[in-house]
């Protein structure tokens, strides 16, 4: 009985109920040798509080007597019996000592049940009353807190619990009103600030007060409140009644959420306030469970008026970058607020009003007052901010897309409409849409949305004037395939093409554009001015992917012309050696080309002097005798010569037309002629022959002088050999006057493209009728629309119809003029 | 006159008495356009330019950029012309020119 000699004899707090045995026991369960040290430890795990752990740890030496009955009173038990193994292997050996003789140990009950002594509850009540109190009151407690602890022990584990419940319940709600009405009477008066700062230590000390008391009831909490689920613990309750009587008490309560707001509109205006009061008294609303519905709703609506006056003033204060400045500030602040304070449920509802009060309700006008200026102005960052900013409230991006495609339609419509802005056109266009993608990429995070949207704004006003940008962007790639255009590079000239594809792609009628390259790039091909041959082909193998084959093939065919022009001409230099001395004197090149693949040249007839007709016969000749069935038509247009030239300052080179080298072959043999005798011997068309005079006499290298002088060719003017004339250079190039040519030229193409429409619309009014024997005039109009691929107007595709009507090919319906019928 | 210039030029190129002329012909880039040699430029059968491949070919070989090598002209003996595609899918039919209808017999190919 090594253990239990250690036990005290049973003090007045032996438990006698089983109930309680049993938590004794679950207690015990987990010890084996050391039962004291085991309940300390199961005591200290049950512990929350400091406080209770150190009531647990000097009573140590009191708590022992609980075990001590177990041995006592109910030995024979034997899972009583088991929990301690002395006592198990005492009874063991008493078994086996005695086999015969049994002498059996009979454990009885004690006869008198232990009492409490008759005025105990009455004198704990009022000594716990007496330390509730001290604490409430912040004054010292008479009584240590252990001897308060294991009175409160002592009570519950007389059944008292319930009571002692009761009465700690009323001491509090005592305490709370009394509080409560004290607030109330000066709260009404007092200011805001101090009427917070009183409310918050009210509440702290009441919580500390609260941990207070729990810690000496500790064991009511842990017995008592935890077996009947309906009511609360102590901290709750305490919690509860406060809760009660704060809400009950509409002045403390509306003073207290008032001062929170005044507090913090103070904050928002810019002053400093305390913020760890703020976060307290929310805590303490969080607390209370009152945070929802006494303070958040009238903070959110405090919120929505301070920005919608302070949206409205700002709006008209401020530019549009700072507004949206102010804008991202105050969600920064708000953002911080809820950090620091506010309760993090109020996260969305507070950030979604104040983007609306802010940004949704002036989107319009945001976008509207600003967004065109600060595209205008590059102005990256507030552009990024700006997007940020939409991208937060409801439709924001799309409103924000939609006035991007406004501007860049707004735009873009000056810079293609104007004439007077041509020729610095696809050069803005294409500065423009650098511009702009540079914007959606790094403002508007590429979104999909915008970069569509950017395209789309580009198709549309691109093509709001019909040709001209098609004309131009042709024209634009000719400048840059062109030799001279010194200063760039390859890779260089490969982005500045793929940027050109790009706007080329929005061009609708791309047959313009493919009529004004054709015919710029025969120029550079006949010339040799292309600036390089893979360049070259870089552009048509772009124009292929884009239009498909059917596009380029007739493009292709000219650069394959070139190809077989060079073969032929060398077949023909080996043929005139071996054969003809005539031409050698001669250095003859032919560009062949295929009637079809290259633009029409309008056919002129001039009589060239032998010098000319010779080889020309000589090639005619030995080409035909390679190519049966064909016949070559030459252009005299096209080709250009060089001469040797014999002035007194020595012989120079010049590099001519071939209209000029006539002209100024005639002065070998007549050193002064007049416009008639020129004009006589060339047969050049009249115009040309006044532009070509023009090049030779008043141009910039004047090989022959006209008299009178005078810039323009007039009838009967005269020409003579400018035997004095000099020149630095050796070979020097005798441009041509085109000025005037290109306009007519222009003229020309454009009006082949429209004949060439024409056809197209003809073929597609009889593929459709084809197909469909009877169709509507509107109907057939709709198809046609989708079928074509340039622009057309209404009218246009009616005088096709009339004149397919004309023609037979359909009939106006006998019984419904609005109605086609094909005719077979 | 211009002929006779020529000539006086052409067998006394290197006599020296004679004052070199102001101008000489050095170097001739002429440009040419070539076409079948054709009285009629559309091709009967399939009403195509003959210039351009006829339609079977256009439709068949769109990336083939000697496509026209393939569609060649052939004339016959009356001297019509067509697409030699066109035709021998022709004959095959009838041996008859379309236009006059004699016999067909080639007489001669484009190349």
């Amino acid at each position: 009985m090594s253990a239990a000699k250690k036990y005290k004899p049973m003090d007045t707090s032996e438990l006698h109920d089983t109930e309680n045995i049993a938590n004794c026991l679950k207690k015990s369960d987990s010890a084996t040798t050391n039962p004291g040290r085991s309940a300390f430890a199961a005591q200290n795990m049950n512990s929350s509080s400091a406080a209770a752990a150190a009531a647990a740890s000097t009573t140590n030496g009191e708590r022992l007597p609980n075990f001590s009955k177990l041995g006592a009173h109910h030995g024979n038990d034997i899972r009583a019996a088991s929990t301690t193994s002395n006592l198990l292997n005492r009874m063991g050996a008493i078994h086996n000592t005695k086999p015969g003789d049994v002498k059996k140990i009979v454990i009885k009950n004690f006869k008198a049940k232990p009492t409490l002594p008759d005025n105990y509850s009455e004198d704990t009540y009022i000594k716990l009353e007496e330390a509730v109190i001290a604490i409430q009151l912040s004054k010292p407690i008479k009584y240590s807190l252990e001897e308060l602890y294991q009175a409160v022990v002592n009570m519950c584990s007389h059944k008292m619990d319930a009571q002692l419940y009761a009465k700690l319940k009323e001491l509090t709600e005592l305490h709370v009103k009394r509080n409560i009405k004290l607030k109330e009477l000066t709260g009404g008066s007092m200011d805001k600030l101090i009427l917070l700062e009183k409310i918050n230590n009210w509440w702290l000390s009441f919580c500390q007060q609260m941990i207070m008391i729990r810690s000496i009831f500790l064991y009511m909490d842990r017995t008592y409140v935890l077996q009947n689920s309906s009511i609360h613990s102590i901290w709750d309750m305490g919690l509860d009644l406060f809760r009660i009587h704060f809400a009950q008490n509409n002045v403390v309560q509306k003073r207290t959420v008032d001062g929170l707001l005044t507090l913090i509109e103070k904050e928002r205006q810019g002053s400093t306030v305390d913020r760890g009061l703020l976060k307290s008294l929310v805590r303490m609303l969080c607390d209370l469970q009152i945070y929802s519905s006494a303070f958040e709703e009238k903070f959110l609506d405090a919120t929505n008026q301070l920005y919608k006056a302070e949206s409205q003033r700002k709006m008209q204060e401020l530019e549009v970058p700072e507004y949206l400045q102010h804008v991202s500030k105050r969600l920064v602040e708000e953002n911080e607020r809820l950090l620091h304070y506010l309760d993090s449920s109020t996260k969305h509802p507070l950030i979604y009003n104040v983007e609306k009060e802010l940004l949704a309700e002036h989107l319009t006008t945001i976008l509207q007052k600003g967004l065109d200026a600060l595209l205008e102005d590059n102005r990256l960052n507030d552009l990024t901010l700006l997007y940020g900013l939409l991208s937060r409230v409801k439709n924001g991006t799309s409103e924000l897309c939609g006035n991007f495609n406004g501007y860049i339609k707004k735009k873009g419509r000056t810079i293609v409409i104007d004439p007077e802005k041509d020729k610095s056109m696809v050069q803005d266009l294409l500065d423009f849409k650098d511009k702009m993608d540079v914007i959606v990429r790094n403002c508007f995070e590429h979104n999909e949305k915008f970069t569509n949207s950017l395209r789309e704004a580009f198709e549309f006003f691109i093509n709001q004037r019909a040709n001209k940008p098609a004309e131009l962007i042709a024209k634009y790639v000719d400048m840059k395939l062109r030799s001279g255009n010194k200063g760039t590079t390859d890779e260089e000239l490969e982005k500045t093409l793929d940027k050109i594809m790009v706007l080329f792609r929005f061009i609708h009628g791309k047959d313009v554009f493919e009529a004004f390259y054709k015919k710029d790039l025969a120029k550079r091909l006949l010339v040799g001015k292309s600036a390089s041959v893979d360049s070259e082909k870089s552009m048509l193998s772009k124009l292929k992917q884009e239009c498909g084959g059917g596009f380029t093939s007739k493009l292709e065919g000219m650069f394959k012309d070139m190809e077989l022009s060079r073969d032929i001409n060398l077949a023909f230099r080996g043929h005139t050696l071996s054969n003809d001395r005539d031409v050698t004197n001669l250095d003859l090149t032919v560009s062949i080309l295929t009637m079809g693949y290259w633009p029409t040249y309008p056919p002129t007839e001039v009589t060239m002097p032998p010098q000319f007709i010779n080889p020309q016969q000589i090639f005619n000749k030995f080409y035909l005798e390679k190519h049966s069935g064909r016949k070559l038509q030459w252009q005299p247009t096209l080709g250009n010569c060089v001469l040797r030239a014999q002035f007194d300052a020595g012989s120079k080179e010049l590099m001519v037309s071939l209209f000029q080298a006539l002209v100024l072959l005639l002065f070998n043999d007549k050193p002064t002629l007049s416009y008639e005798e020129i004009l006589a011997a060339t047969s050049i068309e009249d115009g040309e022959l006044r532009r070509t005079l023009q090049s030779l006499a008043c141009g910039r290298a004047r090989v022959i002088s006209k008299t009178p002088k005078g810039r323009d060719i007039e009838d009967g003017d005269q020409f003579d050999f400018h035997n004095e004339f000099t020149n630095k250079l050796f070979r020097i190039k005798i441009n041509q006057i085109q000025m005037k040519e290109t306009n007519e030229e222009q003229k020309a193409t454009e009006e082949r493209v429209f004949q060439d429409r024409q056809y197209q619309i003809d073929a597609a009014i009889v593929r459709i009728m084809k197909m469909r024997k009877t169709l509507s005039h509107n109907l057939l109009i709709t198809e046609l629309f989708n079928q074509l691929t340039f622009p057309v107007k209404p009218a246009d595709l009616k005088k096709r119809i009339e004149s397919l009507i004309d023609r037979d090919y359909m009939e106006r319906d006998k019984d419904n003029q609005n109605q086609y019928n094909y005719v077979a | 006159m211009a002929d006779d210039g020529e000539n006086s030029l052409d067998s006394r190129p290197n006599d020296d008495s004679k004052p070199e002329k102001m101008f000489t012909l050095k170097k001739w880039n002429a440009v040419a356009m070539w076409s079948w040699d054709v009285e009629c430029d559309i091709c009967a059968i399939c009403r195509v330019q003959v210039m351009d491949s006829c339609l079977r070919c256009q439709a068949e070989n769109k990336r083939d950029v000697l496509g026209r090598q393939d569609c060649v002209v052939v004339w016959g003996e009356c001297n019509h012309s067509f697409h030699h595609c066109c035709m021998s899918l022709w004959v095959k039919q009838n041996n008859r020119c379309p236009l006059c209808q004699q016999e067909w017999s080639i007489q001669r190919m484009g190349k």
